[in-house]
């Protein structure tokens, strides 16, 4: 039996539905035999108004590249409208965790269109808790040379418009926008009248990938699997030429060409960090050349402030990302890398293989193109904390520099002048809970992941509270840095999920969050409180915080720790170095 | 050859121990109703030609889609 990436990387060359087909039907099986295994896994179901195993056999292999078995219902041909309708139907039974519905426009009225998705929507919005992907509709002209403008390309503009405006905010909704796409490709390379005579499939084979690639853009997105930092190489990745050789006023970098393609590529680096992807620089060269380039090159868009880590040596590019990862507090596995040169991307790809290192086009006019295409750093939402991570890694490292001139801790958290805020979650804090629970993996104690749908379903449930910690500190706001979930019941409250971001830790911070948590439970007359701690490759930083609280272990195993605490006469405690508001 | 061109595109579609002219749509696993539109969307990109949804229902073996080719004008060599 051939091996996995063996398999996916032969549908890739075949390039046509039928390898991958094959390539999915081998896939499932390796799974099914426990032959391979995937990191993660995720229930989803399709229901179309076509055709749609062809686009779910792209989809399973392209999945299985980024790791993840997906497990799909697919809905009976034709059967989209039933399904949805009937709360016992078999899509509701398979509780899918994301369900795609992909539709084509019925031709006789746009307004009933609207109302009949609307219809579609709100039943599944009642009788399922998981998130729905709707698209919009392609409007692409039906008379091209046609002088009279077209109707019918006009009302589904509308259409899509009204789609998009009546489901964007609604945070169990993503709009995958099939029109968007179809321009993308262009209307005659995307749609196929021999696929719809052959086999009722509107798309052409080749647009059918390029779909499978936008739906695992959905399934990354929810289930918070994009990467959090992108590291950079610098000579003939950021600008053209060789800073150690060609000199400042030699490289290639500006407004006319050679130069504008790195411009350009910059241009859309900085684009990634201001939706909150950290930066950072992993480069063979002198520290002080490049330094030179960030700080003092008139037309370079990124500049040292925007880079988390910057290391630039003569070592081995994997030695140094691992570097970069410790510094930066993350996991290799949120890492996504880029260089021109395709040995150093070899070797990256075998020694980390964690790492997400991008396939780059010789051409660097194509870089920015290239970085747009890929779905790696695709989210469903942007948070606030999002929009101002990079000035919050910014002000991370002047805290340590800060924290290295204290001559003791004690001195270090007292001049901090920390402000912590505790509250229940609102509406305005489930995008961010969401997130945390999915993207938090060190000083996290039970790493349950929830979707957003997950959590609008606690916060409407009495039985959970959900505590967010919000810090200040006199270097500026870290956001919603913490977070409880807790279930309630008379007697007993029990923390299903703590969790702290870990560039905080050590501060007390995460002692006032569990003391608040007990002070409630005393004052409601809760009894007993428990709590678990469940051992991941990565949480080993969490080990051990449940006794240091003061709670007592119930079981003696070492994966999977049940603890408690007596809250009888519970005294509320002071922290020396902390405001809490 | 077409031969050759065709049995490296049925090996990467199916799961075939040995390629000869008498696969059909009745001996190959895999090869069902579904597997056909992608089989005539292969044979029509590897091979440059055009296939009428009408004459792709007659193209169901081997034999059949080497006679159809050559009469397309595919260079046998």
């Amino acid at each position: 039996m051939k091996q996995l990436n063996e398999i996916i990387c032969d549908a890739g060359k075949a390039a046509t539905w039928l390898a991958y087909r094959k390539a999915a039907g081998q896939i499932r099986e390796l799974l099914k035999s426990g032959a391979a295994k995937l990191q993660t896994s995720v229930k989803t179901a399709f229901l179309s108004s076509f055709t749609i195993d062809p686009l779910v056999d792209f989809a399973v292999v392209e999945a299985a590249a980024h790791s993840i078995d997906l497990q799909s219902y697919i809905a009976p041909y034709g059967q989209f409208n039933q399904e949805l309708l009937n709360p016992q139907s078999e899509l509701y039974r398979s509780s899918p965790q994301i369900t795609f519905l992909l539709i084509e426009a019925e031709s006789d009225s746009i307004d009933a269109q609207a109302l009949r998705l609307g219809g579609l929507v709100d039943a599944f919005l009642k009788n399922s808790a998981g998130i729905l992907v709707i698209n919009t509709f392609p409007a692409c002209s039906s008379w091209p040379l046609q002088v009279l403008p077209d109707q019918r390309r006009i009302l589904i503009e509308k259409l899509n418009a009204n789609i998009i405006e009546c489901y964007q905010s609604n945070p169990r909704i993503q709009i995958l926008d099939l029109d968007a796409l179809v321009a993308y490709s262009g209307c005659q390379n995307a749609l196929s009248p021999q696929m719809m005579s052959m086999a009722r499939i509107p798309f052409s084979e080749a647009f059918l990938g390029m779909l499978a690639r936008r739906i695992i853009s959905h399934i990354i997105a929810t289930l918070g699997l994009a990467r959090k930092c992108l590291v950079l190489d610098c000579d003939n990745t950021l600008w053209g030429g060789i800073i150690g050789e060609d000199g400042l006023d030699g490289i290639q970098i500006g407004h006319d060409s050679p130069g504008r393609e790195y411009l350009e590529f910059q241009k859309t680096i900085l684009e990634l960090y201001e939706q909150g992807v950290i930066l950072a620089i992993n480069s063979k060269n002198n520290l002080a050349d490049v330094m030179q380039v960030l700080n003092e090159h008139p037309h370079m868009l990124l500049r040292e402030k925007h880079f988390a880590s910057i290391l630039v040596n003569w070592d081995l590019k994997p030695q140094n990302m691992q570097k970069i990862a410790e510094q930066i507090n993350i996991g290799l596995d949120t890492i996504a890398f880029i260089d021109d040169n395709p040995a150093e991307r070899q070797m990256m790809r075998q020694s980390l293989p964690q790492v997400e290192t991008l396939e780059m086009p010789a051409d660097p006019s194509l870089f920015a193109r290239t970085l747009r295409e890929t779905g790696c750093f695709t989210r469903a939402y942007l948070t606030e904390e999002d929009k101002n991570r990079g000035q919050i890694y910014a002000a991370q490292r002047q805290r340590d520099q800060f924290q290295q001139s204290c001559a003791t801790l004690e001195d270090f958290l007292k001049s901090l002048e920390m402000v912590v805020s505790i509250h229940p979650a609102g509406k305005g804090d489930i995008k961010r809970v969401a997130q945390l629970t999915q993207r938090t993996n060190q000083f996290n104690l039970t790493t349950r992941r929830y979707t957003e749908a997950d959590i609008v379903a606690m916060t409407q449930n009495p039985n959970w509270r959900i505590y967010v910690l919000g810090l200040k500190d006199k270097f500026g706001d870290n956001g919603t840095v913490g977070l409880a979930l807790v279930e309630i019941q008379p007697k007993k409250w029990r923390v299903d999920t703590f969790l702290m971001s870990c560039r905080i830790i050590g501060r007390q911070v995460e002692d006032s969050l569990v003391d608040r948590i007990c002070s409630d439970a005393a004052k409601a007359g809760c009894m007993t409180i428990s709590a678990e701690y469940i051992s991941t490759a990565k949480n080993s930083l969490a080990a051990g915080f449940w006794d240091k609280m003061g709670f007592e272990k119930e079981n003696a195993d070492t994966k999977q720790v049940r603890y408690s605490r007596q809250l009888k006469n519970y005294q509320s405690q002071q922290f020396l170095y902390l405001k809490i508001v | 050859m077409i031969k050759d061109r065709l049995e490296k595109m049925f090996r990467q579609s199916f799961e075939i121990e040995k390629f000869t002219e008498d696969l059909s749509i009745d001996n190959v696993p895999g090869w069902d109703s579904m597997a056909h539109v992608g089989l005539i969307l292969a044979i029509q990109k590897e091979f440059a030609v055009s296939i009428s949804p009408i004459n792709a229902l007659d193209l169901t073996s081997v034999s059949d889609i080497i006679k159809y080719l050559v009469n397309q004008g595919v260079s046998s060599k």
